[in-house]
């Protein structure tokens, strides 16, 4: 085949670079990087830039110095929690239902599949679970039984008025007398019938019934009258949970860091200032005058006495529920949270960062800046130093001098510094970090091409191209520029990774193309979020993706040197 | 060309070279802040005092009255006072240097302490699985960021095993009067070993490479053949015969590996809080301190040339083979 001599001057040295063992790891590695940069979307798991959330059922449990995260209970957010004696109920989500089976939770498997909101234990026997879509459950005789509801609501509070009877009030203002064992649900009309949600209801110490709901509604239940009438908590907040205690302590709690207190059944109701403003979900209080509520983010208060107290939880789950029994304290989460730096799971097959972003993701999407940027710097630099090398070592004299001397000149200039000045001044972008990578890293091709140029240009063929009338840009690219080319291949390999690591080195110190993700970049953001001293799996990766393409260049230059450097050849 | 001309010579290219790196320094500055006192609005100075400032830069004057006075300032050593610092940048530039200096100095002859000999070795075992693990770990130091190997180091060391300090040239507080002071004692080796470690694994690579690559070449040699022909043993012809032969590459190496130093590692130093020029520089760029990034800089260069330029006088001196070009 007549192929031009650029294409034959190739040729040679990858017939070479088949033979080397090294060489064909270092071209299978890359190959490997190059396709996961090609086709990062597809390989990455989950959009890197997500914010992950996970779902969970969460329990903390109170220890020695704090609250503690325990076991989960299975994948799905847990709602609310009751107990009589020893036996306990945890409901939650997806029809879940754990049972206290001595030191253990046990699953209970249920006649329907919808979300459950409370649960309550009857004074004496019996349990009621309610949840969306109307469903009502009684536990009844060791079995559970459903009961039909006249509309399909949103129900979220269930307590009992008496062993026979229990009221449940839902997302839409239902309030509902319901009585057993028969089954009949009594609807009670609203005193204000504008479909606001109530969330919860307790019993209070003289017999009624006390719900709270959205905008700081609350209904008080008179089962002697049958009658609901509008009461006044003092707050216009949305209410979330109610708890009363058997002396008539009470506490309600609130979005935005709403609590509300009652420290007796004829107490007045107290705001009570918040430590924190988030959501609270959840509260418990007795008549001695201890009181806890948990909320959003993992936020547990405990009140001192004198005021409420924040207490430090590890979480950044979202508790719903408490479970008070004596000493045994227990909260109970979690809807869907972020899931900050995670180790490596199922899911998220590197873990997670400070933000919940999947590094998985990160990782594969971060091969990109770092393959563009060190093909297209390495490109650069070659161009750059190869014509200058042609050009100082064919036409000597006075061009010679002044090229020359630049490259001396920037041998004075530190590369890693020079880089940071750059970016400095010209802010971030990704054409500044190329520039930044190649401005200085051509001097050494330039000096190596000229070194072998010039030895070259003094041989007989350039002579013959000479006589027979050749053009000098000719003879520099047609005949002196195939026999450099195993040389420049061998620069360009050498600095395809030099610009790898100089990348890395620019997106860690921060200096990166802004917006990109990159192997150095989420070093970068490990070290600025303090994490990377606990979170290995954050900052292992990156570094070795950088360590394996850069040796697999590296290979692959080594068997390019033999093909530069023929007594290496001789050798073998 | 004479030995007299020839350092002339090369003397004056090495001051033709720092004038041009000041330049080009100098526009660039110029070209990326218009007006480097905008930075100082932040820190709250008062107009007066901000018109100061420019007048001691000459931020006023036209630009190549500005570019002279630069160049006369430089000369004279004078660089002005850094924003955040507020003491003279010249003071804080010298001792961050001999901080860089002293952190490569050490990482560089450790690992040609090791690399030389055990290149050496290599060459010797050549072929075996002890050679290919020797090049592999070689190269894959080379290839690792430093950045990186450095913060895992701090991981397993310092973290886990809470061995090594891990940051820091000494445990604060001290009190030392002068460089010397503060760097000759147990309490500073202990918190360089770990910078030092991480330099040194980087630059292993290439003198076990190189010593390792020349010393194939010089078994082909007839000398050694010869010496083989005397009955000597395999260890005596490896160090004492092949090895001397094959050092001048390495030599070479290490010469350009000492000229480039001063630049530094600025990731080492920021990986490891070491108070060095590269991670001053760092610092300069991200609070706007002009003075004191163009002043780093500058003298960082300067330094690069004159190592450059010593170890190119002393090479002279130590291979009569070298010819005065």
């Amino acid at each position: 085949m007549n192929l031009p001599p650029f294409f034959r001057a190739a040729a040679g040295p990858l017939k070479l670079m088949v033979q080397d063992r090294l060489a064909v790891i270092g071209l299978c590695v890359l190959g490997f990087i190059i396709a996961m940069a090609l086709f990062a979307p597809l390989i990455a798991t989950h959009d890197p830039r997500h914010i992950n959330e996970i779902e969970d059922g969460s329990v903390l449990t109170r220890g020695a110095d704090g609250w503690e995260l325990g076991e989960s209970l299975g994948p799905l957010a847990l709602n609310d929690a009751d107990h009589r004696g020893a036996d306990a109920l945890i409901v939650g989500r997806g029809a879940t239902v754990w049972e206290r089976d001595g030191a253990q939770w046990r699953r209970v498997e249920m006649p329907v599949s919808t979300d459950f909101n409370a649960v309550a234990f009857g004074p004496d026997a019996g349990a009621l679970i309610v949840g969306e879509r109307g469903t009502i459950l009684s536990l009844e005789g060791g079995a559970w039984r459903a009961i039909d509801a006249p509309a399909p609501a949103d129900l979220r509070g269930v307590a009992w008025i008496d062993a026979s009877s229990a009221l449940i009030v839902g997302a839409g203002e239902e309030i509902w007398r319901l009585d057993l064992p028969e089954g009949t649900i009594t609807e009670i009309d609203s005193p204000v019938g504008r479909g606001f949600s109530l969330r919860s209801v307790a019993r209070d110490a003289d017999g009624t019934l006390l719900a709270v709901g959205e905008r700081g509604l609350a209904i008080r239940y008179d089962p002697q009258t049958g009658a609901a009438v509008l009461d006044r908590l003092g707050s216009s907040r949305d209410l979330n949970h109610i708890h009363v205690a058997p002396g008539g302590a009470a506490l309600v709690t609130g979005e935005r860091g709403t609590l509300l207190r009652r420290a007796g059944p004829d107490a007045n109701w107290i705001t009570d200032p918040a430590p924190d403003t988030r959501a609270l979900r959840a509260g418990w209080i007795d008549d001695n005058g201890a009181a806890i509520a948990v909320g959003r983010n993992g936020i547990v208060m405990e009140w001192d006495g004198a005021a409420w107290q924040l207490v430090p939880t590890e979480s950044e789950r979202h508790l719903r529920a408490l479970l008070i029994e004596g000493e045994n304290w227990l909260a109970l989460g979690s809807d869907r949270f972020v899931t900050r730096t995670a180790p490596p799971s199922r899911e998220h097959w590197f873990g997670t960062d400070h933000l919940g972003r999947d590094l998985f993701s990160q990782n594969v999407h971060g091969s990109r800046i770092a393959l563009l940027v060190g093909f297209l710097g390495a490109a650069l630099v070659v161009l750059i130093g190869t014509n200058v090398g042609l050009i100082a070592g064919y036409y000597r004299g006075r061009t010679e001098t002044v090229l020359m001397r630049t490259v001396d000149v920037m041998y004075g200039i530190p590369f890693e510094p020079f880089a940071l000045i750059l970016v400095l001044l010209f802010q971030p972008s990704l054409l500044i970090v190329i520039l930044a990578v190649s401005l200085l890293t051509w001097r050494t091709v330039a000096r190596l091409i000229r070194s072998q140029v010039l030895s070259l240009r003094e041989r007989p063929f350039v002579k013959a191209a000479r006589v027979a009338g050749a053009s000098d840009l000719r003879i520099m690219y047609l005949h002196i520029f195939p026999n450099v080319m195993p040389l420049v291949f061998l620069e360009l390999a050498i600095i395809v990774g030099v610009s790898i690591i100089a990348e890395a080195t620019l997106s860690f110190l921060g200096l990166g193309p802004p917006h990109a993700i990159s192997w150095g970049g989420i070093l970068h953001d490990a070290r600025l979020s303090g994490a990377w001293r606990t979170a290995w799996w954050w900052n292992l990766p990156p570094g070795i993706f950088i360590m394996v393409t850069v040796l697999s260049v590296f290979f692959i230059s080594r068997s390019l040197e033999v093909v530069a450097n023929p007594r290496l050849r001789a050798r073998q | 060309m004479s030995r007299r001309t020839y350092l002339i010579k090369r003397v004056l290219q090495a001051i033709f070279s720092i004038w041009i790196i000041a330049t080009i320094l100098f526009f660039l500055f110029r070209m990326g802040l218009p007006d480097p006192t905008a930075a100082l609005i932040t820190e709250g100075l008062n107009p007066e005092q901000r018109a100061a400032v420019r007048a001691q830069f000459g931020l006023d004057a036209p630009l190549w009255q500005q570019y002279v006075l630069f160049l006369t300032n430089a000369v004279q050593g004078e660089f002005g006072t850094s924003f955040s610092y507020r003491a003279p940048v010249s003071e804080i530039v010298w001792e961050r240097l001999a901080n860089t200096m002293i952190l490569m100095l050490m990482a560089i002859i450790l690992a040609y302490g090791i690399g030389v000999p055990l290149g050496a070795w290599l060459s010797w075992r050549r072929g075996s699985r002890t050679d290919t693990a020797g090049i592999f770990v070689g190269l894959m130091f080379r290839s690792a960021p430093m950045f990186w190997t450095g913060m895992i180091a701090i991981l397993i060391f310092g973290v886990w095993l809470s061995l090594m300090p891990t940051s820091g040239m000494r445990t604060l507080p001290y009190d030392a009067d002068g460089f010397w002071d503060k760097v000759l004692t147990l309490d500073f080796l202990w918190h360089a070993v770990l910078p030092v470690m991480i330099v040194a694994l980087y630059y292993l690579g290439s003198p076990l490479l190189i010593m390792r690559n020349t010393m194939l070449e010089v078994y082909g040699e007839d000398f050694i053949e010869m010496a083989r022909a005397k009955g000597l043993r395999e260890r005596d012809i490896l160090y004492k015969h092949a090895a001397r032969n094959a050092l001048l590459p390495v030599v070479t190496q290490l010469a350009v590996t000492i000229g480039l130093a001063a630049g530094g590692q600025v990731v080492v130093e920021v990986v490891f809080s070491w108070p060095g020029l590269g991670r001053e520089i760092l610092n300069a760029v991200r609070t706007s301190d002009f003075p004191l990034a163009q002043a780093s800089f500058l003298i960082m260069a300067a330094f690069v040339i004159t190592l450059n330029l010593l170890v190119d006088i002393l090479y002279t001196t130590l291979d009569p083979r070298v010819s005065f070009r």
